[in-house]
């Protein structure tokens, strides 16, 4: 029934799409083609509605800005900057079947020359096939899972044009990550641990690789559970969890599929005064758990951009902009926006002031070196992935979460 | 031992909305034979109106005393009132006309319903999870060293107090005679005098009030709803009616509380991931080996 459900949204999607499009072509005149070539466009692909909106918009307004402040300061050879925002969550959550279609749509759009996007590792992975065969520059600001740029599951999103990296991300990955916590956990004291994951590419790489290192660093992991779809009671399992007496537990998830009414029902069968660790996917655990979600510690895939001094103007900017502090990946959209638009000026300046091809924006993101950014120098190596890449760890007070920590990774 | 107990008590609570939702369910096929799929939907909505009420009466965190009796009375009432009017449009609009129709029909109607219900209510509260108040205090009572919230009582104890009423409903009232020999034989009740509209209309009526309960029941337990959690919930009590015989008011029930208690049970010893995988395995069982479900045999009389 839910890919019934899919099928006739992407029907009505494709319907309204052809209706724009007759509405385009009957008032476009000649005057207003000639202007349409100046034009370039970031498309942008995040959550903007749905469970996983509050994090999906505050991080679609760091691209956004980024995009303002270059078309305030204006583009070489005259050219127009827009931002094509697209929504790809679909009956309230991120969908890669959605993440796919806008991909596809903005291929079709020629003015289109690089994609910030998406927030979701499962969604990035049905869009890289598309963004690889067509040359089109990716940057993710948040997707974490490994597959996404290493090893054969990486190999395999690029089968189209296996020569060709379009996909680059300026945050670390789910083995880092989930290492970085694994050693963070070891540090916080707790020597047994249960894990939770919810079955999802992102959870469960996370889980994982939690898993292994926890045991290697010399902590107890006393169990390992994966949820079922489509269900909000997670108390069975909790009484289970419960009979171990752990001194923590581990959730390998996002807030959406699990992670805040797990922390709720963790009140209800004795748990809530035992500590909740997961990665960035919970960092709007408070919006379901509230204030319940003091207890809970979780880590960003970067640097914390209120400490970096790079990153004042960048604060201030956001918030005279949008009037409310940054959400968890506000400061990494906005410095995956600045690295499209960087190789795009680049490439306009290389072609004279000309349109850029999308083979040469890509080539200049690849070649993306010790940009500045809220987040620190962003520079690539050859799979996509950041180089000196930064994990940092919050809890929650109040229901509000606070820095703690953060520790450099030495790349691979 | 203390572990199966909570396992138990944990499966009975959640089993004890499963049976209120497949209730609804056994009720509409009893009466007309139609698989009504809007129906989780219409428990997801009974939520809903709960929180709507609670907000109207400004209740936003723990009641007690006569505030707790009055604002979860109103709550409970008007969310099951507001549901059953919606069964009964629901029937109005969409099956009524469909009656004679051939069985796909008002199937894929009931399809198209649940759609519209769930776009409805994504524009209503938003497509994220909404927080539904904690307005229930929630001490907990140790029985042979099980803690027991007053939660798992009291949605436990308002789901058996309602079937009570259901069965006393059905069969002893003048109005259950005509549901009963509605079920039964259509055309006879209809030559001995019986409004058969009516008569269905009330059942739509009664089915979505108790989804409605349930609605209201599952917001104070969990303290969070979402405009998608019907199309689950609704699944898993279909499967209790199919298993407690559908069309079969006691194997409802009955269906009900042992879908919750495998799907504890399943989380507990087979691990979160194989709870969905066990409850519908049951479901094909139940078809394969027993299609007239668990009571469905003993208790020819439907409804």
């Amino acid at each position: 029934m839910r890919s019934m459900k899919s099928v006739s949204r992407n029907l009505l999607a494709v319907a309204a799409a052809a209706g724009l499009l007759a509405a385009c072509s009957g008032g476009s005149s000649g005057a207003s083609r000639v202007a349409a070539s100046r034009i370039v466009k970031i498309g942008i692909d995040l959550p903007l509605s749905g469970a996983d909106a509050s994090v999906g918009i505050s991080t679609e307004q760091g691209a956004l800005l980024a995009i303002e402040q270059a078309q305030k300061k204006g583009l070489p050879g005259g050219f127009t900057l827009r931002a094509d925002p697209l929504d790809d969550s679909l009956q309230g959550v991120h969908s890669p079947q959605q993440g796919a279609s806008n991909v596809r749509s903005f291929v079709s759009d020629a003015a289109v020359l690089a994609v910030v996007g998406p927030y979701n590792s499962n969604v990035a992975a049905a869009e890289i096939p598309i963004t690889n065969a067509a040359g089109l520059a990716q940057i993710g600001p948040s997707v974490v899972s490994d597959g996404l740029t290493l090893g054969k599951a990486a190999a395999n999103l690029r089968r189209a044009n296996p020569a060709r990296n379009a996909f680059f991300r300026v945050c670390t990955t789910d083995s880092l990550q989930g290492a970085a916590l694994a050693r963070f956990a070891r540090k916080l004291g707790f020597g047994r641990i249960y894990v939770i994951d919810d079955n999802e590419t992102y959870g469960l790489d996370l889980a994982n690789r939690f898993d292994h290192d926890f045991r290697r660093l010399g902590g107890t992991v006393l169990g390992h559970d994966h949820l079922a779809q489509d269900t909000q009671d997670f108390k069975s399992l909790l009484i289970k969890i419960a009979a171990t007496k752990p001194d923590a537990i581990f959730f390998g998830g996002v807030t959406s599929t699990g992670g805040g009414l797990i922390r709720k029902q963790m009140f209800d069968v004795g748990l809530g005064r035992v500590p909740f660790i997961g990665g960035d996917g919970i960092a709007d655990l408070a919006t379901v758990a509230g204030k319940l979600a003091d207890g809970a510690y979780f880590t960003l895939a970067a640097p914390n951009a209120e400490r970096l001094p790079a990153a004042r103007a960048f604060l201030k900017a956001y918030t005279a902009r949008y009037h409310e502090p940054i959400g968890p990946y506000s400061a990494n959209a906005y410095a995956a926006a600045q690295v499209a638009i960087a190789a795009i000026e680049r490439a306009i300046a290389a072609e004279g002031g000309a349109v850029p091809t999308r083979a040469q924006v890509l080539a200049q993101v690849a070649a993306t070196h010790n940009l500045q950014t809220p987040i620190g120098p962003v520079s690539f190596d050859a799979a996509g992935d950041i180089q000196n890449p930064v994990i940092s760890l919050y809890g929650f007070k109040n229901g509000t979460p606070y820095f703690i920590s953060q520790s450099n990774l030495t790349t691979k | 031992m203390h572990e199966f107990l909570a396992q138990l008590i944990n499966g009975i609570s959640l089993g004890s909305i499963y049976a209120l939702i497949a209730l609804g369910y056994t009720m509409v096929y009893g009466i007309i034979g139609l698989i009504n799929f809007a129906h989780g939907d219409v428990y997801t909505l009974g939520s809903f109106f709960s929180l709507a009420i609670l907000g109207l009466l400004g209740a936003t965190g723990e009641l007690h005393g006569p505030a707790l009796v009055i604002d979860a009375g109103l709550a409970l009432f008007g969310a099951a009132l507001l549901c059953g009017i919606a069964g009964v449009l629901i029937e109005r609009l969409a099956y009524r006309r469909l009656r004679n129709a051939p069985r796909l029909a008002p199937l894929i109607t009931a399809i198209g319903v649940s759609f519209i219900l769930e776009n409805a209510m994504q524009v209503w509260k938003g497509p994220s999870p909404v927080p539904f108040p904690a307005i229930l205090p929630n001490p907990a009572v140790t029985v042979a060293g099980v803690a027991i919230s007053l939660q798992q009582f009291v949605v436990v104890g308002l789901a058996i107090a309602t079937m009570l009423a259901l069965q006393l409903f059905v069969h002893g009232t003048r109005v259950g005679r005509a549901m009963r020999a509605t079920a039964q034989d259509r055309d006879a009740a209809q030559l001995m005098g019986i409004d058969i509209n009516k008569t269905i209309a009330i059942t739509f009526l009664i089915g979505s009030a108790l989804a409605g309960v349930a609605g209201f029941v599952s917001g104070v337990y969990y303290q969070s709803t979402w405009f998608f959690n019907g199309f689950g919930a609704g699944l898993k009590a279909f499967t209790a009616a199919v298993l407690g015989g559908i069309g079969n008011l006691a194997g409802a029930m009955l269906g009900g509380f042992l879908i919750g208690i495998v799907e504890s049970f399943a989380t507990w010893l087979l691990g979160g991931q194989w709870s969905n995988v066990a409850v519908f395995a049951i479901l094909i069982l139940a078809l394969v080996f027993r299609p007239s479900g668990l009571l469905g045999e003993t208790l020819p009389e439907k409804v």
